[in-house]
């Protein structure tokens, strides 16, 4: 059952917290009330929750683009910051938009060179025959569709070949063609051996691809483990989203403790 | 350095092909045609008064380009969340500050020079004679040009694209009545406003360091000491504006 226990620890968060107020004169909202979990080498893992639970919140520190309050986050045993963890990442945000000027091969060509890849341009034309985009190449991104720019994100999260690849909400937003082209890169990619880190609201992507799971919500850790054990838990194809299987939850709950929600 | 050229190549593609850039040089070549038909204004110093209107107007349009593309230079990635790929990558955010300062540098350099051989040749159109003279113009322009994005990239690192250019703007004409101010300070008799109008000359940019158009357009002799001091001082007011940049970026959190 715990094949990755021996491995080491890709990325490792313990404790985070994090709160943030949009206005000076705003209180401070609490995003994470103390996240801890661990992701091993080789596995995908799939960071579930509703809108506004967290798991943004949380890749932006894992990336390094916010610190958290308090707690700790290392990736490969180092800083977020550190450029040598950085040289080991791919990353794709959520809903991204690129530069719109460019054409896809110069986009991933700057970011095959600020990846300090020495060749850069054969690996650019291989990565955009890969994701479909070859014949694309130059075109300038604003005449790309949806599932074009999400595949060219993607693209530029494994421009340098990385051992760990985040991927915020891949999946959102495309339609059944783009995410099967998208579900396939990522299982190519765990194929290869590559980590992969995603988030998602919708179980079945999760289920297609991941090894385990988190689902985060308000902030909390609320279920992790494989994707077996938490099936059998009562989570299930049939009920769709996450949100389905969390208002469950919630009545569960209520009925427990005979509470009136 | 190859990280800062990819920023630098990428900034100066963005910007080149934004097409208000089009627009601004349109307009920017019918003013320098319009001086041509100046001359019944000039009182008989039409020849000269071609020359200072060009260099003006070439002058006008680096400050006029390099506010409208700067102001949202470094913001509309921070809002458009282009910067989180780049941000992800192996990348020092001093790498970016400097990428994106050299890639529209570079570019306004190259449309004020084009500028520049345009109002040459309208002046050998018009009297079958260079006058390469006034190239001598460029360098400072550009030191005019490098001082004001240093200001935008500082504002734009962290304000919104809409308040770095009023900066831009502000930080322009405040840059050109240094010389005003400077007198304000001599002549005032209260001692708190003088003060505080020393410590806005000395603290804010001095742009008039840069305006040599009318020696130049006049053809008068350049003082050797007041152009070292101007090349020192855009310089090294640019490289202080870059560092604080980049200290400013560097604690940028993106929520």
């Amino acid at each position: 059952m715990c094949i990755f226990k021996a491995m080491q620890a890709v990325i490792d968060l313990k404790e985070i917290k994090r709160s943030f107020k949009n206005h000076f004169w705003q209180r401070k909202k609490t995003v994470l009330e103390g996240i801890s979990f661990e992701i091993r080498e080789g596995e995908v893992f799939g960071f579930l929750g509703p809108n506004g639970a967290g798991k943004t919140t949380t890749i932006k520190i894992i990336t390094g683009l916010i610190s958290p309050d308090s707690g700790s986050v290392r990736i490969f045993g180092m800083s977020p910051h550190s450029l040598r963890a950085k040289q080991r990442i791919g990353f794709l945000p959520e809903s991204p938009y690129f530069y719109e000027h460019l054409t896809g091969y110069e986009f991933l060509k700057i970011h095959a060179v600020l990846s300090n890849l020495k060749m850069h341009k054969e690996r650019t034309c291989t990565l955009l025959e890969r994701v479909g985009l070859k014949e694309a190449m130059h075109v300038q991104l604003r005449s790309y569709s949806r599932g074009m720019l999400q595949r060219i994100g993607i693209a530029q999260a494994m421009i340098g070949s990385p051992d760990l690849l985040i991927l915020d909400e891949p999946l959102t937003g495309l339609d059944p063609i783009g995410r099967k082209e998208i579900k396939d890169l990522i299982l190519e990619e765990k194929n290869r051996g590559t980590t992969i880190f995603f988030s998602s609201h919708i179980l079945p992507d999760a289920e297609a691809v991941c090894d385990r799971i988190g689902i985060v919500i308000d902030g909390r850790i609320k279920e992790i483990g494989e994707m077996s054990t938490l099936l059998s838990k009562g989570l299930s194809a049939d009920r769709i989203t996450l949100e389905d299987w969390f208002v469950d939850q919630v009545k569960a709950t209520t009925e427990k403790n005979g509470t009136i929600q | 350095m190859h990280r800062v050229l990819a920023i630098f190549e990428n900034t100066f593609k963005e910007a080149l092909r934004q097409r208000i850039l089009a627009l601004l040089g349109v307009f920017a070549l019918l003013l320098i045609v319009v001086s041509v038909f100046l001359e019944p204004f000039a009182l008989g110093e039409a020849s000269k008064l071609m020359r200072d209107f060009g260099l003006a107007v070439t002058s006008l349009f680096g400050v006029l380009t390099t506010i409208i593309i700067g102001s949202a230079l470094i913001h509309r990635d921070i809002e458009k969340r282009t910067i989180y790929t780049v941000l992800s990558k192996p990348v020092r955010r001093g790498e970016i500050v400097l990428g994106k300062y050299l890639g529209l540098g570079v570019l306004v350099a190259l449309l004020v020079l084009a500028m520049l051989l345009i109002h040459q040749l309208i002046i050998v159109v018009q009297e079958g004679t260079f006058e390469l003279s006034l190239l001598l113009v460029f360098p400072f322009a550009l030191l005019e040009v490098s001082v004001i994005l240093g200001i935008l990239l500082l504002f734009s690192s962290f304000s919104s694209s809409t308040m770095t250019s009023i900066m831009g703007v502000i930080f322009y004409v405040a840059g050109h009545a240094m010389p005003d101010l400077k007198l304000f300070a001599e002549s005032t008799r209260v001692e708190a406003l003088k003060h505080i109008a020393y410590a806005f000359y000395y603290l804010l940019p001095n742009l008039s360091n840069f305006n040599f158009r009318t020696d130049l357009a006049y053809n008068i002799p350049l003082a050797a000491d007041q152009v070292i001091f101007s090349v020192c001082y855009g310089i090294l007011y640019t490289l202080f504006l870059l560092y604080v940049t980049t200290l400013v970026f560097e604690h940028r959190e993106f929520k």
